[in-house]
């Protein structure tokens, strides 16, 4: 086993049950039992997908929206336990995939930062020593006692950036490149992105901006239909993508 | 380092227990999220909390004392009888709802950060424990009114949140599936519940009951809670030692039942919510 290997992703699978019917209530699944009739069918959102991600390096998912990019992530974030298959991932993960998970608008900036920072799994100690530090990223100081609801959106959003990225993960989740803030904290935010993209963490990028994946990444997969279609440098792959957009 | 390897199988019960006692920084913070949220902006605080149960009792204690003119077969006040069982069944009812509806509308934390739902629902129903201890003090204060005092065995009281909250947790994480799956169900569970309050003696002593319906009473567990309470707490009661073991095991029981029911029906439903 390579020791620098950070995720390994071996045939992994998603299926979703999903009702015939718009909602699914005892009701109607009462009366299909009674009567005999399936309701139910499989959805794949992943069909036998594998890749594997080194120390150093950082991989693109393209695909269509719907092509289950977010369902990859969010499988690699331990969100979504796979239906078949195996996930390896070692070491500590940042996933940021939607900012601001469990922010609470009546808690202060500070009790959002605590309880967020804890949420991603860091101890309320560290994450107590760091709230300032925090706080001064985000240009929030003097806000830090102000509950979030007289936040404006874009200072939520910086809050949420500045306490996710305060970590030096093993692997890192992106989804979507984030534009937060005013053009000055996206352009601070997306320095702070590359630096911790270059810090030797495993990074996983999501996006549908084919400029940033041959800027950023060294390889690339292309996702369609929960299925691999393409794997590869990030010019072959976005090559494929778009032959086969235009098809 | 940590290590996530999806094929590595974990044991229900024992891995989701280790798992909340390692979410504790985490349970702590959502248990003083969900009380300063309550209270923070509110002049009288955490006393907010009591007025429900407290005015509750009131408008019962005016209906079968003044209306009915109903009395204590035994000669006791009903007030502070009254009283703990409303305080109690507020815990109990709180707590449940709060920590099924924690993980049934959880999506905005569940879906996006990597959390054991249990620790949510145990953070719930901690808070309503909580709740309920500031209700003791006016509960206290009746029994100080009415000629008598906790007792001696007050402290006892903890061994019987402590299972409370067992209960709580493991019933709200049936419930949390429930709710998940199947849209129409929390009507349906909603009068299961309100069947569950009435045969809870709340309001009515159980020395009133025929033989038959004696039984069913005291086949729920909430009955074991109460009467415990109700003895070590003022005693308005009398629990024996079978009261205490069926309190304690029917606890035991729900918890490590709806442990492994969660994390069976789990990862079939996460992606419901």
């Amino acid at each position: 086993m390579k020791k620098d290997v950070i995720v390994e992703v071996n045939d992994v699978s998603m299926v979703y049950r999903r009702t015939r019917h718009r909602v699914s209530t005892l009701k109607q699944t009462a009366i299909d039992t009674i009567t005999k009739r399936i309701s139910h069918e499989d959805f794949y959102a992943l069909t036998d997908v594998s890749l594997s991600v080194s120390r150093g390096e950082t991989l693109a998912i393209i695909g269509r929206n719907g092509a289950g990019k977010s369902t990859l992530l969010k499988v690699l974030a331990r969100v979504l336990p796979p239906s078949n298959g195996r996930v390896i991932v070692r070491g500590d993960v940042a996933p940021m995939i939607e900012l601001g998970a469990g922010f609470n608008p009546e808690l202060t900036g500070a009790e959002n930062i605590l309880l967020y920072g804890t949420l991603l799994g860091r101890s309320t100690i560290e994450m107590k020593s760091r709230i300032e530090a925090i706080a001064d990223w985000a240009g929030l100081r003097e806000s830090l006692d102000v509950p979030l609801r007289a936040y404006s959106s874009g200072m939520v959003g910086r809050l949420a950036f500045a306490t996710a990225t305060d970590t030096t993960p093993d692997l890192l989740l992106i989804d979507e490149v984030l534009s937060v803030g005013d053009e000055d904290f996206q352009e601070r935010s997306k320095a702070r992105t590359v630096e911790m993209m270059k810090s030797g963490c495993a990074v996983i990028l999501v996006t549908h901006d084919l400029g940033a994946v041959e800027a950023m990444a060294n390889r690339a997969l292309y996702l369609e239909a929960g299925q691999v279609k393409a794997t590869g440098t990030p010019k072959s792959v976005i090559a494929k993508y778009h032959s086969d957009l235009h098809r | 380092m940590k290590i996530y390897d999806s094929a590595v199988k974990q044991t229900p019960v024992i891995s989701q227990i280790k798992a909340i006692y390692e979410s504790r920084d985490l349970l702590r913070i959502l248990v003083a999220r969900d009380l300063t949220v309550r209270y923070k902006r509110s002049v009288i605080g955490i006393w907010w909390s009591l007025l429900n149960p407290i005015f509750t009792t009131g408008v019962l204690f005016y209906v079968f004392n003044t209306v009915f003119k109903s009395r204590m077969p035994d000669g006791t006040s009903f007030l502070p009888y009254l009283l703990s069982g409303v305080l109690l069944m507020t815990f109990f009812n709180q707590g449940l709802t709060m920590a099924a509806d924690s993980i049934a509308n959880g999506s905005g934390v569940l879906t996006k950060v990597y959390v054991r739902p249990e620790v949510f629902a145990a953070s719930a129903t901690i808070s309503s424990a909580i709740n309920f201890c500031f209700g003791l003090v006016p509960l206290t204060a009746v029994l100080l009114i009415t000629g008598k005092h906790p007792g001696i065995k007050a402290p006892l009281v903890l061994i019987a949140i402590f299972f409370l909250i067992l209960f709580t947790i493991g019933l709200s994480l049936f419930m949390a599936v429930a709710y998940i799956s199947f849209d129409d169900s929390k009507s349906l569970i909603a009068i299961l519940l309100l069947m569950l309050q009435y045969m809870t003696p709340v309001f009515y002593p159980i020395s009133v009951l025929g033989p038959h319906t004696l039984r069913v009473i005291k086949l729920n567990p909430l009955t074991a809670f109460l009467t415990v309470f109700r003895d070590v707490f003022g005693n308005n009661g009398s629990a024996t030692f079978g009261t205490w073991i069926y309190m304690m095991a029917s606890a035991l029981v729900i918890f490590v039942g709806g442990l492994y029911f969660f994390m069976r029906k789990w990862p079939k439903v996460v992606a419901k919510i």
